[in-house]
Parts: structure tokens; sequence; C-alpha cells
């Protein structure tokens, strides 16, 4: 069915509820208010279309903080669709009701809105923090546009605790900010009875850098750099999803060739980020052998990420209007060779997730999360195709050279651990593919044209399909040379929901390997930390001549 | 002169000093072996030693909250129960230092106190790692300790005597006792394996979950105790299995080649597995274990009665 067959079944279904409806492309924008936007999402859910994606909010900034509004825009997406319901609340006291009830999932995107907006959200079940730092002052929220770095200081508060009070007869497992599980920190709080664990909770926000904000005060150049360290995994991809969305707002388009080499990268990195997976997830279960093996032959890859690019991790290969390296015969056939070895390697992994016994005890029939389930709770990437909801974005919404080169989506309709491993394991062999099929046609031409240094006004909605599922990019210019607002949402943060809802009743042993079934990402969850000494009021960039001078003051017991 | 032998046997050779050193030997073969067959490089030879000096020379913390003679006493008990065992067995391939009739069940209890320990001293401290690896440390022994038993006591029913060395001399002069009781062989060396919380029995501590289990809190020099206990009880157990399953130890020759073949073998084990969950580790142990290590058991005492001999 046609888009525009279903936005006018949309439109119909939720018309009493909204006032004003766009239809642009694959995107329609509904506006509604606060008071019917409960009744127009329930009714909208009604039609089983897509799932909710991300929630947005906008301060049209002004200077009295009275005036002016705060826009809040829900996004549901299927395929290439965008439906957007738009609220607009008054900034003086900008209020919306939750849509948890209808949509489960949004409850950890409001609960990012409220601190980060400040927006209220009445009904959100769960009061604590989940981003900004325990001891972030009251009503100072950083995405604000009248939001001063000084006014983050201003109270110094000792920090409330993290853990949720402890009931009588209850026994917490803490896992994390710092634990052998975690290669970066988040915190989950595991409630057992003996070994099974009967209710999980997370807080997120350790690694919050405030990038998002920090966007507002670069240039749209400057930002891709900003944007591909936001995760140290899937760099490219992040700055593939920022530069997409730059381009469309900006009528550019990449050349061919750009666009097949950033194509490339977008497939090794995956590649790279599927084999680090499979050793970390293969050490939660302690078989650390596969770990090793697995992380020799990741090596591989990453040498051919330096070999293109001169960077392993942070390639940069992205400008505004095309790519900065090219991908030449000599580089296409080392990158060849490496591909060969390994495929043959990747063959064996397979062999040894889907027939080793005392492995497939640990994910066979472990962490299920059922179609039902996985479509609800709108998970993503991996994990949801996984359970056999087929969301992929390479398949669904081509963008860059999947135009040309049709990928495979990869689907197992098991909805385990074991069909986690067997859908990333097969996704390792449809980007080999990829790459040699890119390679063997590379298209001639130009790697870049001329982009202008400021980008017309207007928002657009970039979507791409990240190693851990699809990535979400909101931007808006007002015409200058920096971004209006650049908001995020990345993969692991619609995981979250279903992995916490599957843990329940599962043994403590299996927690660590639920947790890494859908390849969390910490950091691109947290997007602004700020160093104060204790008991001070101001705020002051720390030197690492200063950090260290206090480290060990500290711990000589004269901490000041 | 009698008791300067005594001492000497005690405090240097076979017992202390030597039962020391060479487990320290016999972790670093582990630990070596284990890497290679991982693709890593693996410690240089000192590493053992240098930890175990590194651990010693460390601040010790006691956490708040514990019973400090039980938190310092534990890994001395635990330590000197496993240095204890050593002199019951035919340490180097030579004859124990002291033994007397039912010496052998009395070096399985000295080997049991290591684990007791472990978790009496994971139960004293407040920490929810701790209190759940010292659970689980509790429920894996409760599992293996009775088939390892039951395993040991194979050869010594074969031989007729309950006294390690009597059963070390039949072993010698009969065929090797893997060949007419394998069950039980097998029975024992994965036993020592779950003794020794060797992956992948290694959940009472592992580290993805529950940090370091039973063991947590502990710094400096009760986790060196532990950690040197461990290694002898390593020693012990090798010795003792190969003693009754290999042939007997006659010479030294004997010794470092029978006991390094079975760490060889046990390396091979703990890098090809997954790590089994707890109730994986009992269901494994009552399911398996304990039913071969009673056919063998049974088979033996049959053939015995039927005066067959082995």
């Amino acid at each position: 069915m046609s888009p525009e067959a279903d936005f006018l079944r949309i439109s119909e279904s939720v018309g009493p509820w909204v006032s004003g409806s766009r239809t642009a492309g694959h995107r329609l924008d509904m506006d509604t208010s606060a008071e019917r936007l409960v009744p127009a999402v329930t009714a909208f859910k009604n039609l089983s279309w897509g799932y909710l994606s991300a929630i947005t909010g906008l301060d049209s900034g002004t200077v009295e903080p009275s005036d002016g509004h705060i826009e809040v825009l829900y996004h549901f997406c299927r395929g290439p669709a965008v439906v957007t319901f738009r609220v607009k609340v008054p900034r003086g006291d900008p209020s919306v009701p939750s849509i948890g009830a209808p949509v489960p999932p949004a409850v950890l995107f409001e609960r990012e809105l409220a601190e980060t907006m400040g927006v209220r959200v009445t009904g959100l079940p769960d009061g604590k923090r989940q981003f900004l730092s325990d001891d972030w002052p009251e009503n100072v929220y950083p995405l604000r546009k009248d939001f001063t770095l000084e006014s983050a200081a201003a109270t110094g508060e000792p920090a409330p605790a993290v853990g949720s009070g402890e009931e009588p007869g209850t026994f917490i497992i803490p896992i994390g900010p710092q634990h052998p599980a975690l290669k970066e920190p988040g915190h989950f709080e595991l409630t057992v009875d003996g070994e099974i664990v009967t209710h999980a909770s997370i807080r997120l926000g350790y690694v919050h850098r405030g990038i998002e904000k920090g966007a507002e005060d670069r240039s749209w150049v400057h930002n891709i750099y900003l944007m591909e360290r936001i995760c140290g995994i899937c760099s490219h991809i992040h700055a593939t999803a920022y530069v997409l969305g730059v381009e469309s707002l900006a009528g550019v388009a990449a050349p061919p060739r750009a666009q097949a080499v950033r194509t490339v990268f977008c497939e090794m990195e995956r590649i790279h980020s599927h084999l680090l997976w499979l050793g970390v997830a293969a050490h939660e279960a302690g078989f650390d052998t596969l770990f090793m093996y697995s992380w020799r032959d990741r090596e591989t890859i990453m040498d051919l990420l330096e070999e293109l690019s001169g960077n392993r991790v942070n390639y940069s290969v992205n400008l505004l209007g095309g790519v900065k390296y090219d991908v030449d015969t000599k580089a296409a056939d080392s990158v060849r060779r490496g591909l060969d070895f390994l495929e043959r390697r990747t063959k064996h992994y397979m062999k040894i997730v889907t027939s080793d016994e005392s492995f497939l005890r640990r994910t066979r029939g472990v962490g299920a999360i059922t179609y039902d389930q996985a479509n609800l709770l709108g998970t993503v990437g991996p994990t949801a195709r996984a359970s056999g909801v087929s969301r992929d974005l390479r398949h669904e919404a081509p963008y860059l050279a999947y135009r040309d080169f049709p990928i495979r989506p990869v689907l197992d309709s098991r909805c385990d651990l074991a069909a986690r491993f067997v859908v990333r394991i097969n996704e390792l062999f449809e980007s080999y593919r990829m790459v040699r099929e890119i390679l063997d046609r590379m298209p001639a031409g130009e790697l870049a044209v001329p982009a202008p240094r400021k980008v017309q006004e207007g928002e657009v909605i970039s979507r791409v399909e990240a190693p851990r599922g699809e990535l979400f990019y909101y931007l808006r210019s007002t015409g200058g040379v920096k971004p209006d607002r650049v908001k995020v949402r990345t993969p692991s943060l619609c995981n979250w929901a279903a992995v916490l809802s599957v843990a329940v009743g599962h043994k403590l042993a299996d927690i660590p390997m639920i947790l890494v079934g859908i390849d969390p990402c910490f950091s691109c969850n947290d997007r602004s930390i700020t160093l104060r000494r204790r008991g001070s009021r101001s705020l002051e960039n720390w030197s690492w001549e200063d950090l260290r001078a206090y480290g060990i003051s500290y711990y000589a017991g004269g901490a000041t | 002169m009698s008791v300067v032998l005594a001492l000497v046997a005690l405090v240097i050779f076979p017992g202390g000093l030597f039962v020391i050193f060479g487990s320290l030997a016999y972790e670093y073969v582990d630990r070596k072996l284990v890497a290679r067959f991982q693709n890593r490089v693996g410690p240089r030879w000192f590493q053992p030693l240098a930890d175990l000096v590194k651990l010693l020379v460390k601040e010790e913390i006691v956490p708040a909250g514990v019973n400090r003679g039980l938190f310092n006493g534990l890994p001395l008990v635990a330590l000197a129960a496993s240095l204890t065992a050593a002199l019951y067995v035919p340490m180097a391939g030579l004859a124990p230092a002291w033994g007397f009739r039912g010496d052998l069940v009395v070096t399985v209890y000295l080997m049991m106190m290591m684990t007791l320990c472990l978790g009496l001293a994971g139960a004293n401290t407040q920490d929810r790692f701790s209190l759940i690896g010292s659970t689980r440390a509790l429920t894996q022994l409760f599992s293996y300790e009775a088939p390892f038993l039951l395993a040991l006591l194979g050869p010594s029913i074969a031989a007729g005597t309950w006294r390690i060395s009597e059963v070390n001399g039949y072993a010698r002069e009969h065929l090797w006792m893997i060949v007419t009781q394998p069950l039980g062989f097998l029975v024992a060396l994965i036993g020592l394996m779950g003794k020794l919380e060797l992956p992948p029995f290694d959940a009472p501590e592992a580290e993805t979950e529950i940090v370091s289990g039973a063991l947590t809190e502990y710094s400096g020099r009760g986790l060196a105790f532990f950690r040197l206990g461990r290694d002898v009880e390593l020693l012990v157990g090798l010795t003792l299995i190969s003693a009754f399953y290999l042939g007997g130890l006659a010479n030294p020759v004997h010794f470092i080649l029978k006991t390094l073949g079975l760490l060889f073998v046990t390396a091979g084990l703990q890098s090809l597995f997954a790590r089994l969950r707890i109730d994986q580790t009992v269901g494994l142990w009552w399911r398996a274990g304990a039913v071969l290590a009673l056919v063998q058991l049974l088979v033996l005492i049959v053939l015995k009665i039927l005066g067959v001999r082995l």
C-alpha cells in the first residue's frame, strides 16, 4: 500500500482530534493539542500502523521565559513513511499527557523530554531520573534556548541516592555503573528471589555529554565530527545519518560514487560491530574462547578500515556533499582478501553458535521476545528481526547505494537469544556480499560536490539502519550557519523496554546475556557532564593537571 | 633426628615450600595452556609468583560489617587445609610424608575445607555479589562432593584399602584403572574441576554476573591465601587422580608426566565450553555424575563379590 493511501486512512481515523494536517512525500504531519493528544494517539494506535520511533521537543526560544511555545513531536514510522503528531504548549507552563498507556515504549522518550526540555509529562509512572545526573539542579533544562552553563551550576546540592530504597524482604543485585559485565556505564537494579529475577529497572545517563545541545552551537560542518563521536562503534552511521539529513535540507545530493563509498563504510562498520558483539556476548556466557577468536578476526576488518581511511574508530569519511576518501583498486583487492578470510571464519562461528551444545544451553529459549512484544514495545534492528519483525530501513526505505544494490533482510522467527546470534551472523554474510558487489560495480565519477555554508530554513527527518537498528535524526534549520535543533534517537533506546520486560522471570545468570542480546550502546543513549568542585558553585574548565592534582589530594584525604 | 626430619617434611619437602612453589608452577602451566588454546600469548613463567608477592604486599581492606576474626582466619584455614592434604598424597612420586589407615577419607575432607571456607567467607560479608557467590559455591559443593568421593572410592575398593599409599602401590602393579574404571576417572577429573571452580563450573565466581563471587570483598593477603590454597588443591587433586587412575606414581618422572598430562586435558576442557548456570551444574552432577559414579561402584562391588581379579 502506498503511503498516500495509508495517510488517507490515518487522517480519516484521527480526524476528529486533529486541527490541521499536511502531507509532503513520505511524511504526514498532524497538529493536535495537549487535551486531544491521548485520544488521537489511541485512535491511531488502533490502526496498528507502524511504531513510535521518537519524541522530539522543540523550543521556539524567546527573551521572556513566559513567551513563546514548546512544540512536542511524536514520530511514528513504518517503512519509509513517518507520521508526526505535533502538539504546541505554552512555554510558561508546558505540559502534555503521557501516551504511555496506548504506546508503552513512549515512557523512556517522555522522560528524556521532561528532563531535557522541561515539559511536564503528566501520568509518567516512574519518577527516577534517566538522563541527567542526580545533582543536576531542579528546573534547569539543557535543551531550552535560554539555558546557560551558569544556571546548571546554581545548586551544588548533594546527589540523592540512585538506588530506590530496598524494601524489607527484597534482595537487590546492583549491576553497574561499574561492573565487569558492562563495557560502558549503566545501572540496573535486579530484584532477585534466590536466583530468579522478579523486577528489573534501569538508570541511564552516566555518559551524557550534551551533544544535542552542543550541536546548536556549532556550524553544520563542525557537527559532522561531533555526531561521529556519539558512538565509538557505529561512528560512521551517525555522521551518515546527519549528512544525509543536511544534504536533503540544503538540496544537495552526493555523487553516486560518494554514496557507494559511504555504503561500503556502513557495511564494513556493521561487520566490525557484529563481530565485536559476538565476542562480548560469548564472554557474558563465560565462553572466552569464542570471545578471543572472534576479536582476533575482527582485527582484520579494523585494519581494512584503517587502510581505507587512516582511522580505526572515527573514520571521518563524510563531507557535506560527498566523501573524503576513495576506494581504489588496490584497496578494493585487500578488502576482498580480508572478506574472504572473514567469511570462512564466520561460517565456523555460525557452526559453533548453532551446534555447540553447551552454548545452546545458554541461548536456546532464553530471553525470548515474542513477535507481538517486539512489535508492541517498538524494538528495532537485529533484536526485532530475530523476533520475526521485519524492520530494516536498508530494505524498506533504501538510501545511499542500497537503492542500486538491494539488501536481503535477514529474519528469524525463533525470538530467543540463539535467534539473535543467527540473525547477526547471517547479516555478516549479507554485509560481505554487499561490500563485494559494490566494490565490483563501483560507479565512476566525482567524490564530492560543493555544499552551501548556510542551510535553508526547514526541518527534515533522516533515518538510517545502524548496526543496532533504526537510527533517527531530526534536524531543523532557521537558515543560518548553525542548526536550530538536532535530535538524535539511537537504536538502543528503543530496545530497553523490551529487554527489561523479558528479563523478569529469568535466572540471574541469564541476565548479562539478555542485556547484551540487544547489543546495547550506552554512549549513544546518553548524549552533559559538568565538573564542579565539591561545595563550589562555579563552573570552570579543568585541565588534565587540575584533575590529576584533585585526584591525588582527594585520596590523600584532603579533598577540597 | 626424627623431629628434624619431620620438620623438613612439613616445611620444606615434600610439604610446605615445595608444594607452594610446585603449585605456582602448575598454575602457570594451566594459565599458559588455556591462553594458548584461546589464541592468546599467556603469562610469563614467574607470573603466578609475582601475583602472589604483589597481593601479599598490598593493603588488605576489611569491609564494614564483617566478623574480623573470620574474615582474616578463613583464608588461613583454607590454605592450611590444602597444605595438610598435600602431606597425605604421593607428592613428586615419592611416598606420602604421612599416612594411616583411612587417610583417603581425611584427605577428601581436607580438600573440601577450601570450598567451605570460601562459602563462609562470602557469607561473612554484606556484599550482594559475595552472598550470591557463596550460595552458589555451597550449592555446587553439595552437587559434586558425593560423586567425587564415590569416584575415589572405586580404586580403593579395588585395592581393598583406605590408605592412599597402598592404593598407589596397588595401582602400580596392576592395569591402569582408567582402563578398568573409565567412568570413575571421568567423574573424578570433572569433579576436581568443579571443586576448583574452573570453567565451565565457574558460576560461583562468574565475573559477568557477580563480579568475583564470594571473594569480591577480599584484597591483599586474604585473596593471596585463597588463591594459593586453590593452586595447592589443584596439585593435590592432580596427584591423587594420577596415583589412583593412571597406574600410580613411582618416581618424579611419572609424577610430572602424568599430572601434566591430566592438566593438559583439564585446560582443554576449560576452554571448550560456555559457563554452566548453577542449576545446570547441579542437574549435571545429580543426573549424570552421581549415577555414573554409582554404576561404577556397583559394578566393582559385584565383581569383587564374584571374586573377579581386576
